[in-house]
């Protein structure tokens, strides 16, 4: 078996400028925060990122002027605000998007996977979000051959890098998630190459319980608490207070971004170090 | 147990209008207290779902939204969003769909995407998520909004998911398969949704019927004879909203 743990730093060597990385976090759950610091930090630019539900990794990212283009199906820090940072950079024309509703998402991760050239799906018809994609080439409406009535096509997706959250790994990356997993699989399937950020590097998950096979997995990275300040079912909640911080602070515009970048993620060295700070916080 | 907020009306009548028989895909907040209270009431067998891959919960204490945890408590099985939206809801197999909305129009399309300012300006909201699917594939449609004038247009800003007629087509014209909205409820009206547009079917308890049409700023059939009314919620329906399914009065005050 190989051993593919690698450390943080040297699993994300890989996402140069302009990649295409898919992030693995939704809302406020499971988000893969420090790949996104550690990107911040790197000064990555110009990345195209995927998500299906755009969540705090995303919104982190884009404030940090990482993203140029933004593949989703919306998103939301659920009752905490909106990703406002995406919506800053959205108006300001600094990050252009396409935007999909939640299966047609999943359906062109799916659709990458199985190296289709294209999938049909029965959503956005006859909706508004249609002229832009028919404009950028990625969704077409032509009768199916076998009834003659509309039908969308999907181009599939097909991301060079997915960074996804995992409960536990074997040292090959074979993985295990509890509770729902939105798109997770489907992306793992779909990207070129994929790293998983794990509570917990075991020696073997039960086979039966493996929702990601370590057949596809480029490198396993430990990293406890990895989706602070989000939460993992079943093993820590959401960080109310950090998340309410950074709300407040992004709802301010771009000055306030910054000054939560600075605290955060440009100025600490790591994710323990964060996570150090984070606590602080929390005993204050 | 004579008084009752808007909110609390407008959980009621939503949750009068699940069957016990559905399966029920949900958004957060009112739409999903409303099918709570469906559940502990008329309808303790119809089935919630939701969108990340959860079959069945029993959303335990108040929930942030459907990315937290809390709400996925009690939970039967858990999949992803390809057996939620896809093998359910494109498979046929989820029979109402209840969603909330930025902006609603008279044939039941839905915004959630963007409002354009009287300047001009473009102000983003969530967008889809899987509203767009519900709207397209789920076998009836309850939409569930403030009764604020500025939610109800004659033609929405931006159309996120699809009603009964879109841009002059019919649904079946654009290729979807299935009736699309059926109804809107709010906190003061029932508003039914039919290919003709929206019929005002019923206001709440205290209501005017002209003062709600005036304060609907979008066209509004009368149904044959007078709108009804609905009637008030029960003590037991507000003290399942007070005690357990709203507590904190985050949705429905």
């Amino acid at each position: 078996m190989a051993d593919k743990v690698r450390s943080l730093n040297a699993a994300l060597e890989i996402v140069a400028d302009g990649c295409h990385v898919a992030l693995g976090g939704f809302a406020i759950t499971r988000c893969v925060m420090p790949a996104v610091h550690h990107l911040a930090r790197a000064g990555r630019r110009r990345l195209t990122v995927s998500q299906t539900i755009a969540g705090l990794d995303t919104d982190v990212l884009v404030a940090a002027g990482c993203v140029s283009k933004l593949i989703y199906a919306g998103g939301s820090l659920d009752r905490f605000g909106s990703l406002y940072a995406v919506s800053e950079a959205v108006s300001h024309g600094e990050v252009e998007t396409e935007e999909y509703s939640s299966l047609a998402m999943t359906l062109r991760f799916h659709s990458g996977a199985l190296n289709l050239p294209f999938i049909p799906c029965r959503s956005l018809l006859g909706s508004d979000l249609i002229p832009p994609l028919l404009a950028a080439g990625t969704v077409h409406v032509q009768p199916d051959p076998f009834t003659g009535r509309p039908t969308l096509l999907l181009a599939p997706l097909r991301p060079d890098v997915a960074i996804l959250h995992v409960d536990t790994a074997d040292r090959d990356g074979n993985a295990t998630l509890a509770g729902p997993r939105w798109t997770t699989h489907e992306t793992a399937f779909a990207a070129r190459h994929v790293i998983l950020l794990c509570e917990e590097v075991v020696d073997q998950v039960p086979p039966d319980q493996a929702l990601i096979p370590g057949s596809v997995v480029a490198a396993v990275v430990e990293l406890p608490c990895a989706a602070h300040p989000t939460a993992v079912a079943g093993r820590y909640d959401y960080d109310r207070a950090h998340l309410e911080a950074y709300t407040a602070l992004a709802r301010q515009g771009p000055a306030g971004m910054r000054t939560y970048l600075e605290r955060y993620v440009l100025s600490v060295p790591d994710h323990s170090a964060y996570l150090a700070l984070a606590r602080e916080d929390a005993a204050r | 147990m004579n008084s009752w907020s808007g909110g609390e009306m407008l959980a009621v009548a939503a949750a009068r209008l699940v069957r016990d028989d559905d399966a029920v895909l949900v958004g957060l907040g009112l739409p999903q207290v409303a099918v709570a209270l469906a559940r502990r009431t008329h309808a303790p067998n119809a089935r919630l779902l939701l969108e990340l891959g959860v079959f069945d919960p029993r959303p335990a204490g108040e929930a942030m939204g459907i990315a937290d945890p809390r709400m996925w408590t009690g939970s039967r099985a858990y999949g992803g969003m390809l057996d939620v939206l896809g093998y359910m809801l494109q498979g046929g197999l989820i029979s109402l769909g209840v969603l909330g909305a930025l902006q609603v129009d008279r044939y039941g399309s839905i915004n959630s995407s963007l409002v354009i300012e009287a300047d001009g300006r473009r102000r983003r909201f969530r967008g889809s998520g899987g509203g767009n699917d519900v709207a397209s594939s789920a076998g009836r449609v309850l939409v569930v909004v403030r009764h604020e004038s500025r939610k109800f247009k004659a033609a929405v800003d931006f159309v996120t998911s699809p009603g009964r007629r879109v841009a002059g087509s019919t649904r079946a014209a654009v290729g979807l398969g299935t009736v699309g909205t059926t109804a809107v409820v709010t906190d003061r009206a029932l508003i039914e949704i039919t290919d003709d547009g929206a019929v005002l079917a019923a206001v709440h308890p205290g209501e005017d019927v002209d003062r709600v049409i005036e304060d609907t700023p979008m066209p509004l059939l009368l149904p044959n004879g007078e709108p009804t009314v609905n009637p008030s919620p029960s003590v037991e329906e507000l003290e399942l909203i007070r005690g357990s399914l709203d507590p904190l009065g985050w949705y429905t005050t």
